[in-house]
């Protein structure tokens, strides 16, 4: 799931910073508390009731039968919530059976829980034969109804206290757990910080519970307050049916007493109504934690409400402000990107992505967009193709092609200009399809959403297609998952092409792929360009590999761009300090490597320095630098660059201010 | 490579056997494992209604004979085996001369169709509302009554049973309480007798669809939440289809794999529900048929029923099982590679 790299990363990294500023914990979640403190509230009713209330009355003949409340006619200030056919005092019963209820849930989830953290580890971790034994227990075991072995056992067990009840209930509380905390073993493995702690010689253990427990900390919670209320459910369900302990009282055990003895039909709702409203109230409280604990495990729930929820609050959107066409436009540009700004709004604070980014393609030509990760170019790519992802949004500019403005066309203006007229070959082609359904279907609706034609010209379009990429015929007939990386990126690049658009995005189509076949996916990228004669747009962090592919670069820093050339003036002249660092990390133009330059960005994306943006950074930093933000400037022939050191009149600019 | 291959199925198979045993097992074991046994208990509870029986000793031994409880332990266990799958369960101790089986049988339609609907309804409304939940294009003003779905989702099923019954049956009598039929009309294929059925199945129905639906709806909205945020699903907006083509071929068929396996998994909890559901309404399914079954201490019918519910709930995972492959033509291939 390539996901993060359309955020800045600092924005998406959300889970590592936990508990560094405890007013921003996620744990603060407001679903989370609320239950908390409804179960809280409950227990306490159980705990501190008996030092207000006579618990002694909740035994036969402690009152008169049948009484209602007392605000009822007829009810009794000694019964304030009246008394039932055996004279018990409901009060009294309810404080007494509260706890009891609870205890037993409480007890069952945490055998249950710290049976399936040992078993989900070892399968987890050990592997093997261990981990196909206790996989496939718990994932059959889980398909159990298990009330109805519940209810076999307890008809032969007389059950005489909640523990023996709670032992019972926890041979149905581990699989959940285990199959959680397997699946979660087998995912933090990978990462890199338990792989590290792995190849440092800690001990199994000590990476458990170290490195993996805390991160799998909001899971587990949520899968004990879910099985503390699937324990009561089920205990409260042995109850009802009259199979539970029935020396001790428990809410279950009240509503089967009033309905064995039509509690219902004689209208004594005082009897069967408060602990049902309890147990509801119990079942909100656990349920309310549940789901705020998933919110808290999940991020990606979290932002999806809170950005709905910013979005509610704010109304409707601001328009973006439309740019008046001042540089009339380049001659033959297929593409231009005009003042483009795209801000993140995360909840701490605006992320600068985009910063004014103003470049355009002229036909036919390919312009590599290059940058380190994070410096937003893929954020760039995204705007022009209108699709950044909330809590994201183009704040302003514009993206034109044959002088239509994307950003203010409506949506269905919109899905006509897509893939018609600019089309996507996206980064990581693993995910870009989807993986049930057929390579026919995925071509074909593209092409079926904005030309209407027959089945048979379809199926020919569509080989044709793939031909032109050298994929074989049968590759229409395939899944996703039946193809190597370098076919899947393939099949996109096919897929582009099938509506013959001006301009194509092509999102760093050769990353995540080995050596050859990246040359053979970057040949066919030129063939095809070669051929139709389409604009293209590169992004990539690869220099050696953009110094071969493209016409132009425009190299981007920080939201910035620093530096538009062509590309042979770019390598051998380049202008701005950065873009020389980029090319001088080249060990040599033949041999590709990614960037490995970064010292990372040395400021905060969502505060950015007046000035240059790359003045912590530079050698050649000057006042000025620091103060004013150079503009990007034509320097030399087609060569534009943003950075003081090319304007001769720089003293006297600052001069100029001071005075 | 698609499609069902041999071992996929197999696999599943040997799943469904080991489910069906492990509850069986359960059933057996567990009692036996306990103090005292059922006999000895039964004849201890007769006689303390009774004050004291003659030669209880005998009578329990006689029992124990009569039921194989004397032979050793995995002779019993194996009989039992062999009875579970014979399907042959022996009489009823409360109704003698009716063999235990077919008490069972005359249950198991009331509540088969009580579940099937009621889990298509909240199968299908929860999905719905989930898609919709989790989906960035859904209208505001669907956004925000949507949740509205989610009110009694914690509320176990049985207790929202009683405030129907209470509610809709005793205080504004619009529907029966109790039952699958009343008894003034003729069980068969005729007009009144299906309107009668209908009109007791309403409740129960609505209690078990309208709490256990928000449950698949939360799930399904998380589920549309990753979809939304994969590469594909941006890709097919990139590619300019229409929003309900990328909603229902991007979002809900990619989404719905998922959701389909908690299915399979909540079946048994489902079932469980039901049961009290069953009892609340007195409708004359399994859940209480066992319900009845346990009280008179009917161990024979106990165990059949519970042998049977167990098997048809491992069916109903097992024929999911068998389904997703066409759904999800990744999960047999992954099957193959390994
Ligand atoms: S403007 Fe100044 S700080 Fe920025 S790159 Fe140029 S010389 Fe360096």
């Amino acid at each position: 799931m390539a996901v993060g790299q359309r955020t800045p990363e600092d924005a998406s990294a959300p889970a590592q910073g936990w508990g560094l500023n405890t007013w921003d914990s996620p744990w603060l979640n407001f679903k989370f508390l609320l239950g908390a403190g409804i179960v809280l509230l409950i227990l306490l009713f159980g705990l501190v009731g008996p030092f207000f209330w006579d618990t002694d009355l909740a035994y036969t003949g402690a009152g008169p039968l049948n009484k209602p409340p007392v605000w009822a006619e007829g009810g009794l200030p000694e019964h304030p919530l009246g008394t039932e056919s055996n004279g018990r005092d409901m009060l009294a019963q309810l404080i007494l059976a509260t706890p009891s209820s609870l205890k037993v849930g409480f007890l069952a989830a945490i055998i249950g829980m710290g049976i399936g953290m040992a078993l989900g580890s070892v399968a987890g971790y050990v592997g093997g034969w261990w981990d196909h034994v206790i996989r496939t227990l718990s994932d059959s075991a889980v398909t159990i109804p298990a009330l109805v072995v519940l209810v076999v056992i307890a008809s032969y067990v007389q059950m005489t206290d909640t523990t023996a009840m709670a032992l019972i209930l926890a041979l149905f509380a581990w699989p959940g757990p285990t199959r959680l905390v397997r699946s979660q073993v087998l995912t933090l493995r990978e990462r890199s910080y338990v792989r590290m702690a792995h190849l440092s010689g800690a001990s199994a253990l000590e990476i458990m519970f170290v490195e993996m427990l805390p991160n799998m900390l909001p899971w587990l919670a949520a899968s004990l307050t879910g099985g503390i209320s699937a324990a009561i459910l089920g205990a409260t369900g042995l109850e009802v049916l009259g199979l539970g302990p029935t020396r001790v009282p428990s809410l279950g055990l009240i509503i089967n007493q009033a309905t064995t003895n039509a509690a219902l039909v004689r209208g004594l709702v005082w009897w069967w109504l408060p602990p049902i409203i309890i147990l509801m109230i119990i079942f909100v409280g656990f349920f309310l934690m549940t789901i705020g604990l998933d919110e808290i495990a999940n991020p990606r729930i979290r932002q999806f409400s809170s950005t709905r929820r910013e979005r509610t609050a704010a109304g409707e959107l601001p328009p973006v402000e439309p740019i008046e066409d001042g540089t009339a436009g380049e001659e033959e540009a297929a593409l231009e990107v005009d003042d483009l700004h795209v801000h993140y709004f995360t909840p701490r604070g605006e992320v600068i992505a985009a910063n004014g980014v103003d470049f355009s393609v002229r036909k036919g030509e390919i312009l590599g967009l290059v940058g380190e990760s994070g410096c937003g170019k893929t954020t760039v790519a995204m705007a022009i193709l209108q699709v950044v992802q909330p809590p994201g949004r183009i704040v302003q500019g514009a993206v034109r092609i044959e002088d239509r403005d994307l950003v203010s066309l409506s949506g269905r203006e919109l899905r006509q200009v897509r893939w018609r007229d600019l089309a996507l070959v996206p980064q990581g082609a693993m995910n870009s399809l989807n993986p049930v359904t057929p390579i026919r279907e995925q071509m074909a609706d593209a092409i079926l959403a904005h030309e209407n034609i027959g089945r048979v010209e379809l199926e020919q379009r569509i080989l044709n297609l793939l031909n032109d990429v050298g994929l074989p015929e049968r590759v229409i007939d395939m899944f996703p998952h039946e193809l190597s990386g370098g076919m899947k990126q393939r099949v996109c690049i096919a897929m582009s092409i099938a509506l013959n658009p001006q301009v194509i995005i092509a999102d760093e189509p050769t990353s995540a792929l080995d050596v050859v076949v990246q040359r053979v996916v970057a040949q066919t990228l030129l063939e095809v360009k070669e051929r139709l004669g389409v604009s293209m747009v590169m992004i990539g962090h690869d220099m050696g590999l953009q110094a071969q592919l493209v016409d132009r670069i425009a190299v981007m820093y920080a939201g910035n761009l620093v530096e538009v050339a062509p590309v042979e003036s770019a390598f051998a002249g380049p202008l701005h300090p950065y873009t020389q660092l980029l090319i001088e990390s080249i060990p040599s133009i033949r041999e590709r490597k990614p960037l490995n330059v970064t010292e990372g960005l040395t400021h905060d994306l969502r505060d950015p320095p007046p000035g240059c943006i790359f003045q912590f950074r530079c050698k050649h930093v000057e006042r000025i630098c620091r103060e004013r933000r150079p503009e990007l400037v034509e320097r030399e022939d087609d060569h534009l660059v943003a950075c003081w050191l090319y304007e001769p009149e720089r003293h006297a600019l600052i001069e100029l201010e001071e005075a | 490579m698609r499609g069902l291959t041999k071992e996929y199925v197999l696999q599943r198979f040997l799943m469904y056997l080991l489910t069906i045993w492990l509850g069986s097992t359960l059933i057996f074991v567990i009692p036996r494992l306990a103090p005292g046994d059922p006999v000895s208990e039964m004849v201890g509870r007769l006689s303390l209604d009774a004050g004291y029986i003659e030669n209880a000793d005998k009578l329990i031994a006689s029992w124990k004979a009569r039921f194989g409880l004397d032979a050793p332990i995995h002779v019993q266990y194996f009989r039992y085996w062999g009875n579970v799958f014979r399907l042959n369960f022996g009489y009823s101790l409360s109704h003698f001369p009716t063999e235990a089986w077919s008490m069972v049988s005359r249950a198991l339609p009331w509540s088969l169709g009580l579940l099937t609907v009621s889990t298509v309804l909240s199968f299908s409304i929860g999905v719905t509302v989930g898609s919709l939940m989790g989906w960035r294009r859904t209208p505001r003003w669907l956004q925000m009554i949507l949740p509205s779905s989610l009110a009694f989702t914690a509320i176990p099923y049985f207790m929202f049973g009683i405030m129907l019954i209470y509610l809709v049956a005793f205080e504004l009598d619009w529907l029966p309480a109790t039952g699958a039929y009343s008894r003034r009309v003729d069980p068969g294929w005729n007009l009144p007798f299906i309107k009668n059925m209908l009109s007791h199945a309403i409740l129960p129905v609505v209690s078990i669809v309208l709490t256990s639906m928000g449950g698949w709806a939360l799930g399904m909205r998380g589920l549309m939440i990753s979809v939304n945020n994969e590469d594909y699903f941006l890709l097919a907006q990139v590619k300019g289809l229409s929003p309900a083509r990328i909603f229902f071929r991007y979002g809900v068929r990619n989404a719905i794999l998922p959701a389909l396996t908690a299915l399979a998994l909540g079946l048994g909890g489902l079932i469980s529900g039901s049961i009290l559901v069953e009892f609340i309404f007195a409708y004359p399914g399994t859940g209480y048929t066992l319900y009845q079954a346990i009280i008179s201490q009917d161990y024979t019918v106990t165990q059949a029923i519970a042998n049977l519910i167990i098997l048809v709930t491992a069916t109903s995972v097992f024929l999911l099982d068998l389904l997703y492959p066409f759904i999800d033509p990744r999960i047999t291939y992954k099957r193959t590679m390994r």
